[in-house]
């Protein structure tokens, strides 16, 4: 029997729990020509500010021992041609989640706002976690008085299903996720990237234009993993977790530490496959194991283990 | 069009000093100017679960390898049909992996990406190599002189040994001129000394690969000439499938600067539109 794949995201219901992570695949148009996009649980666009966005300077990339160092600055079309290339991806019948970034909160509300009628998309993901621009992101998500009144302004714009991006760049990463969940949100995801920086020692200069970059690819995926325990032990609101998945034992790891569902980013740049394949293996790991929906592995980790008692980490609220 | 494809390793041999020739067999045909985006993952290791059909999910055997990470981004050397053959030099960790395979090794190849270089109706035409920048020029002339076209390689590097698979490139009918910066073959100088005759005896465009600064010579060489002149560029590259912006170049088009992706309508530009552009901007 095929193991149902479905899960929610508050109201959202996805076909399956694996989606792209935004960033890592644009507006759908690169990766349509190696598989039918429709299988996917949904589809996160690229981060979608209000006027079209040059980005940062090149070299704006830069490989680091099982990871990849990025500053791309919110390169973007904005919003106005953002909405023509989601439209289009209406054809797959999957849901569309569109990140939303800006450099301030009244550009976060005019894209919100802008697409919030807007048939073709499901959800909003609120990017307070860019590493990589001046102003907006990273320094929006690092305060959680800041998150929690951009969260409520953007609540009260839209009636589609808000969900906050969290970035790991903090101290506590559960006080900005009870900020969210307070102000409305509807669900969290996390992690962004981790900010780092590469120097190149025969120029003796950064590798990156930016200086400095986010993080991600498998060298994050324990941090990220840690990261969804803790947000998933203190706030009752769905997590998509993300950070190096690229496998389905990865993404198993993370819905076994409370995540419902799962982005997977850098891997599509290394193997465009890589959704879909998940999908498959996360079919054939329920089927093994016994399992007849993937929702029934949502948090299971987090159980008492039968040989010793209480566990690790989390909040400090048990 | 694009795919993913393991290809099987005819052969692999040192060329020069860290300079390696990859001959894979497949149906992957590409077009002079295009590259591919290879794993250097050593093929023992499963790359997912597609490799496995019906052997079911084994979490410690089913993990794919992620170290090196990314593809690396690969200039089409040579391509015949059931053929693909690619020049490389050794740079890091992940060429060293790749200069490991042996004949009968698989290689996981995405492509053919990117634009070719355009073949004008021009009855001649000027190529002008740098080191390992003859990767895709070699192709190129090959292709144009089978159209019958009058190929003038000019080809420059540090000392002799850089100027590689040039005796292949004197084989192929190309005319091909040498300049080494140490004088050790051909003209005693930059290859660009070459390219200020070459543009008084041949009328065709200038098609050119090799190091930044050798490019911008070229280009200026040709804007003062007035002939066109079409560059290949290198950029670091994560996807090398136009989704994730890191390989961006500052170019100019109708007058103004944007950034273009070198994988998607790169590699190959026209030159006055990448060195029109400060490198600062837009």
């Amino acid at each position: 029997m095929q193991p149902d794949l479905s899960v929610k995201i508050g109201r959202l219901e996805l076909k399956n729990p694996v989606m792209p992570a935004s960033g890592c695949f644009g507006y759908g148009e690169e990766y349509e020509q190696f598989y039918d996009l429709g299988r996917l649980g949904a589809i996160v666009v690229k981060g979608t500010t209000a006027e079209a966005r040059p980005g940062n300077p090149a070299p704006r990339v830069a490989e680091t021992p099982a990871g990849l160092l990025n500053a791309i600055g919110l390169q973007n079309p904005g919003t106005e041609e953002a909405r023509l290339k989601i439209r289009r991806l209406a054809r797959y019948g999957v849901p569309v989640i569109v990140n939303v970034a800006g450099h301030n909160t009244a550009e976060y509300c005019s894209v919100v706002e802008a697409l919030s009628a807007e048939t073709a998309v499901a959800a909003f993901e609120i990017n307070v976690s860019c590493p990589n621009v001046a102003e907006g992101g990273l320094s929006f998500g690092t305060d959680p008085r800041t998150v929690f009144r951009l969260a409520g302004e953007l609540r009260k714009l839209t009636e589609k299903t808000l969900i906050v991006k969290l970035t790991p760049n903090v101290t506590d990463i559960t006080e900005i996720a009870r900020a969210a969940a307070e102000a409305g949100a509807d669900a969290l995801s996390l992690i962004n990237t981790l900010l780092g920086m590469a120097i190149d020692t025969r120029s003796r200069r950064p590798l990156l234009a930016n200086l400095t970059g986010g993080l991600s690819g498998p060298a994050v995926k324990p941090v990220a993993v840690r990261m969804v325990w803790q947000v998933a032990g203190c706030v009752d609101l769905p997590v998509i977790g993300m950070g190096g998945i690229c496998c389905a034992n990865d993404a198993l790891e993370f819905m076994l530490a409370g995540a419902s569902a799962v982005a997977v980013g850098t891997a599509n740049f290394s193997n465009p496959l890589v959704c879909p394949e998940i999908i498959d293996g996360l079919a054939v790991y329920c089927r093994e194991q016994g399992f007849s929906a993937v929702r029934e592995l949502v948090g299971l980790a987090r159980r008492p283990a039968a040989h010793k008692a209480g566990g690790t980490g989390g909040c400090g609220r048990k | 069009m694009t795919q993913l494809q393991r290809l099987s390793v005819r052969s692999h041999e040192q060329v020069a000093p860290g300079v390696f020739l990859l001959c894979l067999s497949g149906g992957l045909t590409a077009l002079p100017g295009q590259f591919v985006m290879v794993s250097v993952l050593p093929d023992s290791v499963p790359l997912s679960l597609r490799e496995r059909p019906g052997e079911g999910f084994e979490p410690a055997t089913a993990l794919p390898a992620c170290d090196p990470l990314l593809r690396r981004p690969l200039s089409v050397h040579d391509c015949r049909p059931g053929e693909l053959v690619l020049l490389y030099r050794v740079a890091g960790r992940g060429t060293v992996l790749l200069a490991g395979r042996k004949p009968g090794d698989s290689v996981d190849v995405l492509g053919p990406l990117g634009q070719g270089f355009p073949l004008s109706a021009s009855r001649q035409a000027i190529l002008v190599a740098g080191g390992i920048g003859v990767a895709p020029l070699f192709y190129l002339a090959r292709t144009l002189l089978e159209a019958g076209r009058e190929v003038l390689f000019l080809f420059g590097a540090g000392e002799q040994a850089g100027l590689y698979r040039r005796r292949e490139l004197a084989l192929s009918g190309a005319e091909v001129r040498l300049a080494t910066d140490d004088g050790s073959a051909g003209f005693h100088g930059p290859v660009t000394g070459l390219l200020r005759e070459a543009l008084g005896r041949n009328q065709g465009a200038v098609f050119a690969c090799g190091p930044e600064p050798m490019l911008q010579a070229v280009a200026e060489l040709c804007r003062a000439a007035e002939r066109e002149c079409i560059v290949s560029l290198e950029a670091r590259m994560a996807c090398g499938v136009g989704a994730c912006l890191g390989c961006v170049v500052p170019v100019r088009r109708h007058g103004l600067a944007v950034y273009r992706r070198t994988c998607t309508e790169g590699p190959v530009f026209r030159a006055e539109e990448v060195y029109s552009c400060n490198p600062t901007c837009p």
